[in-house]
């Protein structure tokens, strides 16, 4: 394992957005002693499937996880997800925007959500890229669950692709995975966000509601629960849920 | 992303029961919105081979008022492209070059714009010289009109502010005329 080294992990199906995904990753400041390499999985068959052989495929300790239509807008994100790491070596994995709660139904976005994303309109006014420095200090929360479009570790651990054939619930699922293991999932504060991710405005939920009804009865007891209740309940079961 | 807002305050049984009725309707509109989707981009792509213009601007009612709402509501991509038939048939009415003009098919016109977003992106960001420079060789290699660049402007991934709109006015000076220029700020709020 090189400890110096990111691993940016993209499945991918368009050409155009990857290459402008690629030329913000091109602009990032990369922290001196470390390195970085690029993983585009095409023609994955499913996400799981394609982070699985991703995270097989690369030494780095740290791995991003993003997907093809995110542009990262902090140019110093290395540096900082360094910092946060290592701020807490119970941290396992961070996203940009994540939620402290399972929310009861098994939706994300139907919990509250803690960090930041660029959108229309604006938290607050955004300054120009190169003015804006994230600080440790302005710290991060712990959360229970993190949305895909961006998700960092620094410890591997499988996807399951077991339960997920698709394109869905596997970063909630792999958030479960990281308490489980009794590791921490933060989300840095971010005044201004760190991303843009160019959804079209609208997710594609067709095929959601299968593996959500997979979610309800895998993870039933945790559903409504904070991080640290999930956590302290894992921590209590002898029996983990399996993960392939 | 937000399919709807939090509901902090919603009872858990509530919120459930909610969730699962709304899974239930999209199960059930599900291969109406597909089929919906299909027509948009089969009729794009034979409108657009043939440059008629008529035939993509009936499109608008069907997104909006017709069978396409479903596809509207569900699928993405969808209101992107209203947006660019709504261009279209605005620079159809003041006679303008359209913004379809060098598109073949539905996927030529969603690349370009694509293309075109990422350039105004690259304004608003300003990585380095380098992304700015060829962000504006991309859009005077392609021209908009000033509705095109206006409507644009309001996708709701782009936040513009008073510099993307001058950059973009000084990216199509030799394009626009001094009326073209100012009803783009005009639109924009900014005369």
């Amino acid at each position: 394992m090189n400890d110096h080294k990111f691993a940016f992990i993209i499945c991918t199906n368009d050409d155009l957005l990857l290459e402008e995904s690629l030329h913000y990753i091109d602009h990032l400041a990369v922290p001196d002693g470390y390195g970085t390499e690029l993983l585009t999985i095409k023609d994955a068959p499913c996400m799981t499937g394609g982070y699985n052989e991703a995270m097989l495929a690369s030494d780095a300790k740290y791995k991003i996880y993003m997907h093809q239509d995110v542009f990262i807008l902090n140019r110093y994100i290395l540096q900082d997800l360094l910092s946060v790491f290592s701020g807490d070596p119970q941290i396992g994995m961070i996203g940009l925007v994540g939620a402290e709660k399972v929310a009861a139904d098994g939706v994300m976005w139907h919990t509250h959500r803690t960090g930041n994303i660029y959108t229309c309109p604006p938290l607050a006014p955004h300054p120009p890229l190169s003015d804006y420095r994230y600080s440790p200090r302005e710290g991060w929360e712990y959360v229970a669950m993190i949305d895909g479009f961006f998700m960092a570790t620094c410890q591997d651990l499988p996807w399951n692709t077991e339960k997920l054939d698709g394109w869905d619930y596997y970063d909630v699922y792999q958030s479960m995975r990281f308490l489980a293991e009794g590791y921490r999932i933060a989300v840095p504060c971010q005044r201004h966000p760190w991303c843009v991710h160019d959804d079209n405005g609208l997710l594609n939920l067709f095929h959601y509601d299968r593996y959500r009804q997979i979610f309800m009865q895998d993870y039933r007891q945790f559903l409504g629960k904070t991080w640290e209740e999930v956590m302290a309940q894992f921590s209590r079961c002898t029996k983990k849920p399996s993960h392939k | 992303m937000i399919i709807r807002e939090t509901k902090r305050m919603q009872p858990p049984s509530e919120l459930c029961q909610e969730t699962a009725a709304y899974f239930q309707q999209l199960e059930q509109d599900r291969d109406a919105a597909q089929d919906a989707y299909k027509h948009i981009l089969r009729t794009m792509d034979t409108a657009l081979a043939a440059n008629n213009y008529a035939l993509l601007e009936e499109l608008i009612p069907y997104i909006e008022s017709g069978d396409g709402q479903l596809a509207f509501q569900y699928i993405g991509k969808t209101q992107r492209f209203l947006r660019m038939l709504h261009i279209i048939a605005l620079e159809n009415k003041y006679r303008l070059p359209s913004f379809c003009a060098d598109c073949d098919n539905a996927s030529d016109m969603w690349d370009k714009y694509m293309l075109t977003l990422f350039a105004f992106r690259r304004l608003i960001f300003q990585l380095s010289d380098r992304s700015t420079e060829e962000a504006v060789v991309y859009l005077r290699s392609r021209p908009l009109s000033h509705f095109a660049a206006y409507m644009l402007t309001q996708d709701g991934r782009l936040i513009p502010d008073r510099k993307l709109y001058e950059n973009i006015a000084a990216v199509y000076a030799q394009e626009w005329n001094p009326a073209d220029t100012q009803q783009f700020f005009a639109l924009a709020g900014l005369s």
